[in-house]
Order: structure tokens, then C-alpha cells, then sequence
């Protein structure tokens, strides 16, 4: 008897969840319905019956605002206390996607197709989209800075995935107001290898293919898991840095970042790994000779892909012992036909590759087969 | 001013650049200890590898660059204040750093339009260099031609101001539509640096600064006349327009190879034959030729030493630093001594 009350009260409970009286609070959870993002610490999503509800809460390092938009096959039969938030038709038809990053993404979903425009079409390097490109489907909407307003109302997509920080939101909020939404993609401030690859979700719910996307997600995490499991047995933890300089400053990421977590996941110790923080270190070269003059390893010296080009730009980088000895590995070096970087497009997608590359790089027995993607050594 | 005491000054200051360059060596943003550092100097060892290159690979080359660039830009300074009798002149007035400047921002933020695979040619340190030389160079032929035409010397002063502006114009364009890594490795282009020079190019650097100040030894005659107005000069049997010819030489020289290097080192090359006149009371250029070079040098020490802060692994661009100090400093050194 007792039982069958609570059976009543879960249906009753569960009947009020799925009808169409839900609340929605811009700063709170939504109730009864759990966020299906796991890793990402940008966006949240709540899938209903009838539309879905996408919350950016970090499109850029710092920002405030929690930006809400419901998502939804008819966006006209959603619930009245919705009508004030952007709506999103999907499955989206035209895009305009404003970072490399966001195209391996339409890539894996096989919907380059939808794909309008692009600030600065050199920079993409898959081949299918520089297919497209050659046959004029996709506009160039680069002013020189970054997306031409005019330009980007002319394409008229159906929505536009922005990226870039406060500086750039002037831009977009004008794009919005000519009546195009504009949905902030924060991956470039996710911090967690697997949360920045947790943004394909993003447009698997834009084209209604989230099972796509979550699947390829799941494939990657396990992936990732398990070359992370593979490694952790080796009892060796080669030293390595990071970074190169800037005129009189260096600059490496640091120790919370996404590049320390994966020299850390590849059973490599990051000298700098105590500094807190996400962004990047900038250190005096006195400090960074004495902290990383005899570290083994040195990945990701900028956009060097040459000792002699190292050399030339700048002469206290031989005095590193990983300089003498060869062990500079460049994720510069790996370009597309029109000259983008391999690594800036593909990295945030595919962090189990990454990780596998740097695992390839610290401990070479591991994954014997593995061939190196991201990561190359640096030519004489 | 009387001779003994000229010369106590230039022995007590002598002492203060020898300090000062022992100063510069002992700090820096790593804590090394000083025994350490005299052992790596005198004895050549060091408790670690890391500090001995330190010592001797980073430091002392930075201060080598520290005291070249601290005689060269005071001593062009001097020259150009003198040429145009005035007190505002600088080593710059002639346009040459802006057309440094305008180099660097061809080949720093006009990289952006060129092709992907050709850009990481055109950021390498010696292009910099090179687009450096080339533009000062560029505006120093310029002003070469003008003398020929211009016969006041106060209208080579407005042409050089006004090609300041012109390649200022420029340059803001540039920034305008490039992108931030590349205005951010402009902004730290002129923020000038002393550091990553080879030994090769301080020797470059040396020899430049000696030609420059050997002609200038030979004008100090003809300095000292010039004070005095143009045509006075000119009864005094100075040729002016072969004058100008050797001042805008040297000055060329001096600065051109500084900013070539250091990038455009602002402020010392005006306050510099400013405070040496205050301090020596004396117009006579023998006296502030010496003067200029020894407190120059002192002043981009001392620049550089604070510029490390000690103890943080933070440096400050020594751009900054010589303006921050210098600036208070000169200003109250004008307010007691009215008339410079």
C-alpha cells in the first residue's frame, strides 16, 4: 500500500517535470531536469520534451553573465515564459562558425555542408572545408580584425557560433540585434582536456544530432581514460617545459592549464606545474634558465619549428639542455595547404590523440604503434 | 665652475658607473647570491651551471648594451640640442625612430597580409634589425636631401616633426588591422629591450657608438661656436652646412644603431644633456661630451637594475622605467635650477 503511494507521488511529481508548466530561472538550476554536460565548465544543457535549453555561463575567461537560449524544432510552440529568451530553430541549416576549433566539429557531424562563412578561410585547414571553399560555397567575412558586421548580415545565417572575449562582444551584440542569434563557443576557456572537447555537444544540439555528438564524445573520453590508465603504470616522470619568449619575457602555461594537465595525464612532471592558474606564466628568462636549464623535455616552444629558426630569433635558447640535446617538440610544425596549424584546429577535438602524442614523446615504449600527429620534433 | 672641482665630480661619478655596473650584475630578477656572482666574474665558477650563464651570458652583455646605449642617445641628444639651439631637441627629432618604428611595423603588423607560410620569415629578431636600419636609414637620407634645400635650421626641425607624424599616422593604421599577438610584439618592440644581443651584435653596436662619438669629438669646436647663433658662427669661420652634414651623421649613427637593437629608447637622450649641464654648470661641450657619456651611462644602469625587481620573476620594459624615474627627476632638477 505504502509502495503504491510512492508510485503515485513519483508519477505525479514526474507528470508535473514533463507537462508544460516549467520554470525556468536564468541564475539557477533547472529544476528536475539534470545538465547533460559532464566535463565542459562553459555551458550547461537540459533536454525537454518539446526544445532543449542551452546556458552559456563562460564564453569568455571572466565574464559575468549567464547567457540562456532555448532550443527547439518549432520554436514557435514553446512555453510563454520562454518567449523572452533567443530562440534557435534546429536542426540549424547555415552557420557561421568564427573559430578553427569549431570545425572538426561540424566535420565528425558531417555537416560542413551548412557552413556559410568563416573569418579568415586560410586558417582552416581540413580539407574537406577548403574543398568547399574552392567551390565558393564558403564566404570570406574577415575584416582584418576579426567578423565585418555587414558581411556576416549578408550571409544571413541562421545562427552564428561567436568566439573571443569582451572585446569582441561589441560586435556580436550587433549582429544579434539585426535578428541573428549569436551563441558564444567558451571551449578556448575550458581548462580540462575532456571539457574542451565537451563542446562538440554544443552542435550536436544545434543540428539535432546529439547522439552523434555524444557518442564521438564518449569514444574520445574513453580513449583518453584509458591511454591515461596505460601510462600511469610506468614508474619514470620525465621533466618538462613549455613556452618561449617574447622579447624579454617568457611566456609557458600554467600548472592548471590544459597543457600541464596533459603533460601530467602523460606521466611527465611540468616544472611549472605549482604555479596556480589557468592562463599563462610570464616569467623573466633569469627564472625560467634557472628553473628549466637541465628539464629533459621542452614542448611547445611557440611557433618554432627549427633549431636554427630557434637560434636566429633569439641566442639564449641553446643554453637549454633539451636545446642541446634535441628534445624540442613543436605542435607548430603540422600545417594545413593554405598554411593554418594543424594542432589549433583539430587539439581541442581530439584530446586523446594529444594525449597519446605527448605520452608517444615522454615514453616512446608505450604506444609503440603510435604515430606522432599533434607533435613533431623540431628539424635542424 | 672651476677645473678642480669639475674634475672631483667626473672622479666621484667615474666611481658611481663602476658601482653601479657591479650593482647591475649582482641583481636580477633571479636572488643569486652576490659572492656567487663575484666568483662566476673573477673565478669564472658558480654554484650552478644556470647562474654562471646568467652571470656572464645574460647580465653582463645587458649591461655592456646598458652603457653603449647610455653614452650613444645623450650624446646624440646633446648634438641635436645643440644643432637647434634647443632645449626640447632630442635624438629623435630628426623622425629617425619613427622611421624605425614605421620598419618594425611593416614587418611586424604588415605581416598579417602576407601569406601564412611566409610570415614566420618576417618575425625573426634580424628582420627586425633590418627593418630598423632601413627605416631610420630611409629618413636620415631624407633629411640629408633636405638640408641641401632648407637653408633655416629651424625648418629641418619641422620637417623632421613633421615626418614623426606622418610615419605615426602609418604605423596607427598598421595596428589598427593587425592582430593582438602582432600589436602586442609591436608595443613590446618599442618598449625597447637590452637584452638577447650576441656578442657579435654588441660589437656591431660598439663600433657603431665609437664612429659616432669619435665625430662628435671633431664638432666639439664647432658646438661650442654654434651656442653662440649661426651667423656668428659662420664669422667665426664654421662651415655651417658641412656642420649640420656631421651633426645629422653622427646623430644617425648613434641613434639609428641604438634603436636598431635596443628598440626606442625614450627620455634619456633628453634629460641626459640636461642633467649633465646642471650638474657641470658649464655650456662648453668638451666638459658635457664626457659628461653625457658617464651620466648616460650611470642612468640606463641604474633603469636596467630597477627594471629587474628584484626578488619577482616580473621585469619591466626598460622604456618604462628610464621615463618613470627620469621624468620626476629632470623635472625637479629644472624647478631649482631655472635656467638650463
Amino acid at each position: 500500500m505504502f509502495q503504491n503511494k510512492i508510485y503515485l507521488l513519483l508519477f505525479i511529481v514526474l507528470s508535473l517535470v514533463a507537462g508544460c508548466k516549467k520554470t525556468i530561472k536564468e541564475t539557477g538550476n533547472i529544476s528536475g531536469i539534470s545538465n547533460e554536460i559532464q566535463y565542459a565548465k562553459g555551458f550547461e544543457m537540459y533536454d525537454f520534451e518539446n526544445f532543449k535549453i542551452l546556458k552559456i555561463t563562460q564564453p569568455w575567461q571572466g565574464a559575468t553573465e549567464t547567457t540562456v537560449y532555448v532550443l527547439a524544432n518549432d520554436v514557435n510552440n514553446i512555453p510563454d515564459s520562454l518567449a523572452h529568451l533567443t530562440k534557435v530553430q534546429i536542426p540549424v541549416k547555415s552557420i557561421v562558425v568564427t573559430s578553427t576549433t569549431h570545425i572538426p566539429s561540424l566535420v565528425t557531424l558531417n555537416e560542413t555542408t551548412s557552413l556559410k562563412a568563416f573569418p579568415g578561410l586560410d586558417f582552416i585547414s581540413s580539407e574537406e572545408v577548403q574543398r568547399l571553399i574552392n567551390e565558393d560555397k564558403i564566404k570570406e567575412i574577415s575584416d582584418g580584425i576579426g567578423v565585418n558586421f555587414e558581411l556576416t548580415i549578408d550571409v544571413n545565417p541562421e545562427v552564428v557560433i561567436a568566439n573571443g572575449g569582451n572585446d569582441s562582444f561589441e560586435k556580436y551584440r550587433q549582429i544579434q540585434q539585426a535578428g541573428i542569434p549569436v551563441i558564444y563557443n567558451g571551449d578556448w576557456v575550458e581548462y580540462t582536456p575532456l571539457g574542451k572537447a565537451e563542446w562538440i555537444k554544443l552542435f550536436g544540439v544545434l543540428y539535432d544530432k546529439e547522439e552523434e555528438a555524444t557518442t564521438f564524445f564518449n569514444q574520445v573520453v574513453a580513449e583518453y581514460e584509458k591511454a591515461k590508465q596505460t601510462v600511469s603504470k610506468t614508474t619514470s616522470k620525465p621533466t618538462v617545459f613549455s613556452g618561449a619568449m617574447y622579447e624579454d619575457i617568457w611566456y609557458a602555461p600554467q600548472g592548471d592549464s590544459w597543457t600541464a594537465q596533459i603533460i601530467a595525464d602523460a606521466g611527465g612532471e611540468y616544472v611549472w606545474a605549482n604555479h596556480s592558474g589557468t592562463g599563462s606564466l610570464s616569467m623573466a628568462f633569469e627564472q625560467v634558465l634557472d628553473d628549466a636549464q637541465e628539464v629533459e623535455y621542452w614542448i611547445g616552444p611557440a611557433q618554432f619549428v627549427s633549431y636554427s629558426e630557434m637560434q636566429h630569433a633569439n641566442i639564449y635558447y641553446k643554453e637549454f639542455t633539451a636545446f642541446q640535446t634535441k628534445k624540442v617538440y613543436t605542435y607548430s610544425a603540422r600545417k594545413g595547404v593554405t598554411g593554418g596549424l594543424i594542432f589549433y584546429e583539430e587539439a581541442t577535438n581530439r584530446p586523446d590523440i594529444l594525449l597519446k602524442d605527448y605520452i608517444c614523446v615522454l615514453h616512446p615504449e608505450v604506444f609503440p604503434e603510435h604515430e606522432l600527429y599533434f607533435l613533431a620534433p623540431l628539424t635542424d | 665652475m672651476n677645473n678642480s672641482k669639475t674634475y672631483l665630480i667626473f672622479i666621484f661619478l667615474s666611481i658611481v658607473l663602476v658601482a653601479m655596473f657591479f650593482v647591475n650584475l649582482a641583481v636580477g630578477s633571479l636572488a643569486i647570491p652576490v659572492s656567487e656572482v663575484f666568483s662566476v666574474l673573477f673565478k669564472g665558477e658558480a654554484g650552478k651551471p644556470s647562474w654562471e650563464y646568467i652571470v656572464l651570458g645574460f647580465r653582463l652583455p645587458k649591461a655592456i648594451v646598458a652603457i653603449l646605449t647610455g653614452i650613444s642617445l645623450p650624446i646624440a641628444g646633446m648634438l641635436m640640442q645643440s644643432l637647434f639651439r634647443n632645449p626640447m631637441a632630442e635624438p629623435y627629432v630628426l623622425g629617425l625612430s619613427s622611421g624605425a618604428s614605421l620598419g618594425v611595423a611593416f614587418v611586424v603588423l604588415g605581416a598579417g597580409f602576407l601569406p601564412l607560410g611566409i610570415q614566420q620569415y618576417a618575425t625573426s629578431a634580424y628582420s627586425l634589425v633590418l627593418a630598423s636600419v632601413a627605416g631610420s636609414f630611409l629618413v636620415l637620407f631624407a633629411v640629408l636631401l633636405a638640408i641641401n634645400k632648407v637653408k633655416s635650421t629651424a625648418t629641418l626641425l619641422i620637417i623632421g616633426l613633421m615626418f614623426s607624424s606622418f610615419a605615426g599616422a602609418f604605423v596607427g593604421v598598421l595596428s589598427y588591422f593587425s592582430t593582438a599577438e602582432d600589436l602586442k610584439r609591436f608595443t613590446f618592440w618599442a618598449m625597447g629591450s637590452l637584452s638577447n644581443h650576441s656578442w657579435h651584435d654588441i660589437f656591431i653596436l660598439f663600433v657603431a657608438t665609437f664612429a659616432g662619438i669619435i665625430i662628435c669629438l671633431f664638432l666639439i669646436k664647432s658646438l661650442n661656436t654654434l651656442m653662440l647663433g649661426e651667423s656668428y658662427a659662420q664669422t667665426m669661420g664654421v662651415n655651417i652646412r658641412k656642420t649640420r652634414y656631421q651633426i645629422i651623421i653622427a646623430t644617425g649613427i648613434l641613434t639609428g644603431s641604438i634603436t636598431a637593437f635596443v628598440g626606442p629608447i625614450a627620455f634619456i637622450g633628453l634629460a641626459v644633456p640636461h642633467i649633465s649641464r646642471i650638474v657641470f654648470k658649464t655650456g662648453n661641450h668638451f666638459v658635457l661630451f664626457f659628461a653625457n657619456m658617464i651620466i648616460g651611462a650611470i642612468v640606463l644602469l641604474l633603469s636596467d637594475t630597477l627594471s629587474q625587481i628584484p626578488g619577482s620573476s616580473m621585469v619591466l620594459p626598460i622604456n618604462a622605467v628610464t621615463s618613470i624615474i627620469g621624468a620626476p627627476i629632470v623635472i625637479s632638477m629644472l624647478l631649482k635650477h631655472k635656467n638650463i
